[in-house]
């Protein structure tokens, strides 16, 4: 027998766009079904480079790119202050250089117009010898180097944010929940069948079914019996597991793009690579020449580069606007909300392109065309309404600290996640156990998550709280999580150590591009260790 | 259009900027650049500390020193290295955590399978958890 559910929308897609829909759909009163095949942001948002930036390469494109998305982070960093901090950039400018000291001065001028939008401070203009002060590790031969600010971001939590406001407002979410069929009815789509992570199928009849599934909409539109037309283009990141510099660093690639090596809470970015992709978009492998064109890029500016073991790999596919141009690295950042109702399924609108700085805008721009089908006046409200957590200011780190029992550094950690939330996260599990101890992240946090906060394996923990995310990859905490992880969900024995078998085989495919630098003599103890801790466990 | 737009407008202000920097005599800016960062944690990294950095971001967090040497204030040495070392920015907030006495860290640090100078990341915590 399937479940039938009836609600205004249907939203496809657990990115941060759809749950930026969701949100704001559910805020104007609407009721909303929100699916995503996967965790909540694992797809292109998690394996963006985490930042929300106003695009100052757009500038030589397209300002009204720039001014927008300077203008919606403004509007996010106001609603997500726990989640945001600053990221500052150094750019030095080496000779040879596609842009001189002066072109590049000129582009932070202008871009400094926009700043103010999203918070941010002008640049400055060091000297060879300030640059180097600043940071010791530029290759010496640098111009000058200007500086940039923008913010960084947890995407994960902040695509749950989102979700946690939709709930919050009457929405439904599910993660793991693949759409199976589009239910179509004389040239109108009237709802989605789905299906759930054990297996049943369901309906969700809707007046308005929304794609908002990035990379994946062209595959949505055609059960839509329409098309939806992307350039996709795959961009990697190496993850080191540890800042290296206190400043971000931004460097030309050997083929004149730009690549940053950005410094975030307690590690280091360095991508990206933007390249036409035509695989299979759930299975995104990393290659070990991407890995070399990165390196080499950064090296350039940084040589010490090499001297570092990034600990795994990041890759996505951006659903770029399709444009018929040379390079995949001019193509503009903009969106388009298309109502596909000329094309003869009226009820069903995809939204695609677009980037994650310009997330809310676009959900807004998605609910807008919403709710004009519905005939429904409510004005958006993303943009001043603080998402969870922000309501009010957290208490100061080490009062928190010292009244939980945990150490300051873990009640830090707590609050950029949860934010004003973290005393409640904390007395949900009533332990101050830290349980990764990398990162760190308490026991009672992941107990939380898992009750709370939609986790159901070991990698949504991981995109969740960050468990795993250290230098250890998980050598030291994962089958504990994995105890813990289970014993909320009712795993059995096996089925916890099977679980975290499979994280340790997931973390290593992302891992095994970059092993051969700096990376296999470490890999040997890492691995020694995994593997002593399921040994003493005993044989499964 | 918006390209060719774009482009005039960059065009322009890069005339305006080259006037400018002839009229100016430019101003050493690191000072207030750090000074503007300086409540984010973002400080320039010492020269000398640059050079050893590679090494002092080694953990794997085995735990091996922990059995060898002990706590540095209320911190563990592993965390020290494998968690407080590698957020460099924000450890004013932490600072409590890494008050008090210390171990024997040369004791500690030659049972590290990965030859961490423990004595050293322990310097560096503790100077940047007290800015």
């Amino acid at each position: 027998m399937i479940l039938s559910s009836s609600q205004d929308v249907v939203v496809i897609g657990g990115g941060v766009t759809g749950a930026g829909i969701a949100r704001d759909l559910s805020m104007r009163g609407l009721s909303v079904l929100l699916l995503e095949k996967g965790d909540w942001g694992a797809g292109t948002t998690g394996a963006s480079s985490w930042m929300i930036h106003g695009g100052p390469r757009y500038l030589e494109f397209d300002w009204d790119t720039t001014r927008l998305s300077c203008q919606d982070a403004g509007h996010i960093v106001t609603i997500a202050r726990n989640l945001v901090y600053r990221v500052v950039f150094l750019i030095p400018v080496l000779p040879h250089d596609r842009n001189n000291i002066e072109r590049m001065e000129t582009a932070m001028e202008v871009y400094d117009r926009f700043q103010p939008l999203k918070k941010a401070h002008p640049h400055r203009r060091l000297t060879p010898a300030e640059a180097l002060q600043a940071e010791p590790g530029l290759a010496p031969d640098l111009i000058g180097a200007v500086t940039m600010e923008e913010w960084g971001v947890d995407p994960h939590r902040l695509v749950f944010a989102n979700v946690q406001d939709a709930l919050a407002h009457g929405a439904r979410a599910f993660n793991h929940t693949r759409v199976t069929e589009l239910i179509n009815d004389g040239g109108r789509v009237i709802g989605v069948r789905y299906q759930s992570p054990d297996g049943s199928i369901s309906e969700a009849r809707a007046r308005v079914v929304v794609n908002a599934t990035g990379p994946w909409s062209p595959e949505v539109a055609v059960m839509a019996g329409v098309q939806v037309h992307l350039r996709p283009a795959k961009g990697i990141h190496l993850v080191y597991p540890h800042r290296i510099s206190n400043f971000s660093i931004s460097a030309e690639s050997i083929d004149g793009r730009d690549l940053l090596m950005v410094a975030h809470g307690g590690f280091t970015l360095l991508g990206t690579t933007d390249d036409d992709f035509y695989g299979d978009l759930d299975s995104v492998d990393v290659m070990e020449d991407e890995v070399n064109y990165l390196i080499q890029g950064i090296e350039r500016v940084f040589p010490a580069i090499r001297d570092y073991r990034p600990v795994r790999t990041t890759a996505g596919v951006r659903p770029t606007l399709f444009k018929w141009r040379r390079y995949e690295d001019e193509l503009s950042r903009r969106y388009e909300v298309i109502d596909h109702a000329a094309e003869g399924a009226d009820g069903f609108v995809s939204i695609v392109g677009g980037k994650l700085s310009m997330y809310r805008l676009m959900a807004e721009e998605t609910s807008d065309a919403v709710c004009r089908k519905l005939g429904l006046q409510a004005a958006s409200t993303t943009a001043s309404r603080p998402l969870p957590g922000n309501e009010s200011d957290p208490t100061p780190a080490a009062e928190l600290a010292s009244r939980c029992g945990i150490p300051a550094l873990a009640a830090m950690k707590l609050q950029t996640r949860h934010g004003s939330n973290a005393e409640k996260v904390l007395d949900e599990g009533r332990t101050s156990r830290l349980l990764c101890r990398c990162e760190p992240v308490t026991e009672a946090e992941l107990i939380y998550s898992t009750r709370h906060e939609q986790v159901r394996s070991l990698a949504d923990a991981f995109r969740r709280v960050g468990i795993a995310a250290g230098p250890c990859a998980g050598a030291a905490c994962i089958l504990r999580a994995a105890e813990v992880v289970g014993r909320e969900l009712g795993w059995s024995a096996s089925q916890s150590f099977e679980a975290a078998r499979e994280f340790v085989r997931g973390a290593w495919l992302g891992r095994a591009p970059v092993l051969g630098h700096v990376g296999w003599a470490q890999e040997e103890l890492a691995q020694g260790s995994m593997r002593g801790l399921m040994v003493s466990r005993g044989p499964r | 259009m918006a390209r060719a737009d774009s482009l005039a407008k960059l065009a322009f202000a890069y005339g305006v900027h080259l006037t400018r920097r002839r009229l100016r005599r430019p101003r050493p800016q690191l000072s207030s650049l750090l000074r503007t960062y300086a409540a984010d944690g973002i400080q320039a990294i010492e020269p000398a500390e640059r050079d050893r950095h590679p090494r002092l971001v080694t953990c794997i967090n085995c735990g091996l020193c922990a059995l060898a040497g002990g706590r540095v204030g209320k911190t563990r040495l592993p965390d020290l290295a494998s968690s407080y070392m590698r957020l460099y920015a924000r450890l004013g907030e932490a600072s409590s955590d890494v008050e008090g006495g210390s171990p024997d860290l040369l004791a500690a640090a030659a049972v590290c399978p990965v030859g961490l100078p423990l004595d050293e990341v322990a310097a560096v915590v503790r100077r940047l958890s007290t800015r």
